[in-house]
């Protein structure tokens, strides 16, 4: 294998060394303004050095796979200054099982990726004539090799398979923008429930309905729970914590939101977008729990934070990152939550998040696909809104929180979840 | 490489076809905390065949670059499958130019580890600025991409695109408050660019440590007064990605609203894309069709008189290219892109702008924008209250947000000197992100902006 190549030449000079090798092929078509608009294969190869020098890492990349020489010696030229090593590679460890890969998604043709586009089309089509619709189908098969000093050695193979349609409804000058995509490493995926979905986004639209500014409950859709997620996933990376930027820090073990809520780190789903059976430090994969009934209980960790923070790699190399990131269900029907809504907003998708303070928790958003619901009933689709609030006190003042967990996305199960209270701006 | 990709050309039979290929060679450092948290570098060799067929796009993307006749067979396969209509791709004058950076500095030249203690010095500011200073980040980057570009019309063209930057950013924190102080500088130049950047380290820690003790801003309707860096980032996000045609050529609607002639400013109100400014990030002598890049008006005096084009987009409207097809790399197809945008100078001054303002706010620098075309939303760094007329206490937390429709006809003063902040970062859209672009504008004034916060 080259990977063992390139740890063979980079140890003839470093005192340890982790290599990685990525090809892949991928193709998509993409459907724009109600007609099909390109198709084509994107081919790609990559390779990458790490090396450990009298205690100090440096890296280097290429797409020259025949350039072991070279991207050895680049490597090893960063870490004569590189930065100080706190790990050491992991020996050879067999990773639990998940499914990665799926035989149905390579035989798959460019006109059955045309077809399911079309199929979707007409279905979005059908609902209104004069809602321009875009659509993209796409699919790839990815080889990657590692190995490292520490004898740690994997090959993998995945698939990926994914599906989107989108409506833009223009009016007068106001334009709606509704749509649904999934992708995992599945082929099984029912087109026609996606585009059913991106109808019912559109219907629910239909009519703008005027909101007036101040406090109110608001559910997050599974899409809309993101808005909640982004402060959890920089706040439980393990660097910001090792390092203070994180609000969590010094917070495990504390209560952190209402009992109903966890949330659980897993890289082990079958065909979900971020499993796999190691991280990409060759770290055995593992479930994670960050909190259990409202209480902070684990920091993700790669191999040099953990070794900074004095912790242990969780599997979330490089960069402390969650993978896959499921919550747990609650006992509230979704339109049990609706319907028990006297005033409030439902949020599917968001502008402008991240922009800001994120990691405080602070967030203010432009609603950009939310519904208004008055007396128990979705009446209109919003404009003009900005949401804000901060995810650490939202978390406290949940309301309900769905009994049924749907994927938004391939790296998000969640139900959908109620804020008593948050603030909302409308002009 | 020349040859080589003409021979390759002549293989395909569609109507137009075109090779991109790239070499990149990047470095980077970066020092999070005390410790140096990366370092190293990467060479990347990539290439794009796109082919059009009967009005269908087909592509092949690849790293070996070995056998681009067959790469170009799969491209016009692909747009075989595709098409199904009458091309329309709007003709240009064939080009034949190699063009050099001139980068100065080349921080090709220059050591990994110079680049290193250059923001290794940075950081070292930040980290002692004040003892609720928590942490830092401060990352320095390099590309040099190297652009071949051939096309069946018999354009080719050699282009060199260096960016260099560097991102300081500096967290202070007192309990559970965590406030970030952040300033970039990047450039389509030599080391130079980020060489001499003591004195933003020094206002990121600043900001950090002030922001800590400031309020957040209530939730209202407010007069903001945005500075430079905010303009540019307005006249990007507010209205310049609605003037993208690829949002507009094939749909009658947005045609309607979007028909040049139209008011949609107050009488006050320049923008302009410019993709021929000298230095700027947004910069080039041609986009990645092969077309030059020019200085197009998109709303002069209030009125909406002009949009920016890929060779599709301005074929099927019936208008000229304007050099606005861009690509972020080797993996991607090149799509309608703003270059430099900027909102033109007026004649007010600073002291005008505030002076019969009552309650208000005067909101500076950016850390972000989006835009779902009408909506459109982006986020101040921090802001001043302006209570009675003068500039008062420090606010965080200052998002804006409004409808491009309103918002643009509530401009009521603009600034007389435009400003080119040279800050790092840049545009997303379709897939592709970041994309150099270059942001700049006078200080804006607009009435009735809802800035986004918690109501008291």
């Amino acid at each position: 294998m080259i990977v063992n190549r390139l740890i063979e030449k980079a140890m003839q000079k470093a005192q340890g060394a982790q290599a990685a090798l990525g090809q892949s092929e991928s193709t998509n078509v993409s459907f724009e303004d109600d007609k099909l608009k390109s198709a084509g294969v994107a081919q790609s190869t990559g390779m990458s050095v790490k090396v450990v020098v009298d205690g100090k890492t440096g890296s280097s990349n290429t797409t020259d796979i025949d350039d072991v020489d070279g991207v050895v010696a680049r490597a090893l030229e960063a870490a004569a200054f590189g930065s100080p090593a706190h790990f050491e590679f992991p020996g050879p460890q067999e990773g639990p099982d998940v499914e990665v890969y799926d035989d149905a998604v390579l035989p798959v043709t460019k006109e059955e990726m045309v077809r399911i586009g079309e199929e979707m089309m007409a279905l979005v089509k059908a609902y209104r004539a004069d809602i321009l619709v875009s659509a993209g189908v796409g699919k790839s098969v990815s080889k990657a090799q590692f190995a490292n000093s520490a004898g740690m050695e994997y090959t993998t193979e995945t698939t990926s398979f994914g599906v989107g349609v989108n409506g833009q409804w223009v009016r007068g000058t106001d334009i709606l923008l509704a749509g649904h995509g999934f992708g995992w490493k599945k082929r099984d995926i029912d087109h026609g429930a996606i585009a059913r979905k991106t109808i019912e986004l559109l219907k629910m639209a239909e009519n703008i309905a005027p909101i007036k500014s101040g406090a109110m409950p608001v559910i997050f859709t599974p899409e809309g729970v993101n808005v909640l997620l982004l402060a959890l996933r920089l706040g439980f990376n393990g660097k910001n914590v090792f390092l203070g930027s994180s609000p969590l820090a010094g917070k495990l073990g504390e209560k952190i939101a209402d009992e109903a809520f966890s949330v659980t780190d897993n890289p082990l789903l079958d065909y979900a977008n971020s499993s796999g059976k190691y991280d990409s430090e060759g770290v055995p994969h593992q479930v994670t729990p960050l909190i259990e009934r409202g209480v902070a209980r684990n920091f993700l960790y790669d191999l040099d934070t953990a070794g900074r923070a004095g912790a242990t790699s969780t599997g979330n190399g490089v960069g402390c990152k969650p993978t896959n990131l499921v919550i747990k269900e609650g006992d509230t029907p979704y339109e049990e939550m609706v319907k028990n809504t006297k005033e409030g907003l439902l949020v599917h998708n968001v502008l402008g998040l991240g922009q800001g303070n994120p990691i405080s928790g602070e967030f203010s958003v432009n609603v950009q696909l939310g519904y208004k619901i008055d007396k128990g009933e979705i009446v209109g689709r919003v404009k003009d809104v900005m949401l804000a609030g901060n995810t650490y006190e939202a978390l406290k003042n949940i309301a309900a929180i769905g009994d049924k967990a749907e994927w938004a996305g391939g790296s998000l199960l969640t139900p959908p979840i109620q804020i008593a209270m948050l603030s909302v701006v409308a002009k | 490489m020349r040859e080589k990709m003409e021979k390759a050309l002549r293989k395909s039979d569609a109507e137009y076809t075109e090779i991109r290929i790239e070499n990149v060679t990047c470095s980077w450092a970066s020092f999070r905390g005390e410790e140096l948290d990366s370092i190293g570098s990467s060479r990347t060799l990539g290439g794009i065949v796109r082919a059009l067929v009967k009005g269908g796009w087909g592509y092949a993307t690849f790293n070996d670059i070995g056998d681009l006749e067959s790469r170009v067979r799969e491209a016009c396969e692909s747009a075989r499958i595709v098409g199904k209509e009458e091309s329309r791709f709007a003709e240009v004058e064939p080009v034949v130019d190699e063009i050099r950076a001139p980068l100065e500095k080349d921080f090709r030249e220059i050591s990994l580890s110079e680049k290193k203690s250059v923001i290794e010095e940075y950081n070292k500011i930040i980290l002692s600025y004040h003892d609720r200073i928590e942490t830092s980040n401060v990352v320095y980057g390099d590309s040099f991409r190297k652009v071949w570009y051939a096309n069946s019309g018999g354009t080719y063209i050699e282009d060199e695109r260096p960016d260099v930057g560097v991102a300081i950013s500096a967290t202070g924190r007192e309990g559970d408050n965590v406030q970030r102080g952040f300033e970039s500088v990047a450039g389509s130049a030599g080391f130079q660019v980020i060489e001499g950047l003591q004195e933003k380290a020094e206002a990121a820690a600043r900001h950090a440590v002030d922001l800590l003790s400031a309020p957040p801003v209530t939730g209202g309707k407010y007069t903001v007064i945005i500075n430079p860096r905010l303009a540019g980032v307005f006249a990007h996000e507010a209205f310049g990605h609605l003037s993208e045609s690829d949002f507009v050529y094939e749909n009658e609607r947005m045609k309607e609203l979007m028909v040049l002639g139209k008011r949609l400013g107050s009488d006050i109100l320049n923008i302009i894309d410019d993709g021929s400014i000298a230095g700027l990030r947004g910069t080039h002598k041609y986009d990645d069709e092969g077309v030059k890049t020019r200085k197009n008006y998109l709303i002069k005096d209030g009125i909406l008189v002009g949009r920016l084009h890929s060779r599709e987009t301005a074929a099927k409207m019936g208008e000229q290219p304007t050099g606005n097809a861009r690509a972020i790399g080797y993996q991607h197809r090149p799509i309608v892109r703003m270059t430099n945008t900027y909102v033109d100078k007026g004649d007010a001054t600073f002291e005008d702008m505030i002076k019969d303002v009552k309650l208000g706010v005067y909101a500076i620098d950016m850390v972000g924008g989006q835009t779902s075309m009408e909506m459109f939303t982006f986020s101040a760094a921090y802001g001043y209250m302006v209570r009675d007329g003068k500039i008062a206490e420090l606010v965080r937390d200052v998002v804006l947000t409004g409808n491009v429709f309103e918002t643009l006809m509530h401009i009521d003063m603009i600034g007389n000197t435009v400003e080119w902040p040279p800050a790092g970062g840049g545009c997303g859209k379709g897939g592709q992100s970041p994309l150099p672009v270059g942001l700049g504008g006078p200080c804006v004034r607009i009435q009735n902006v809802v800035v986004g916060g918690r109501q008291q």
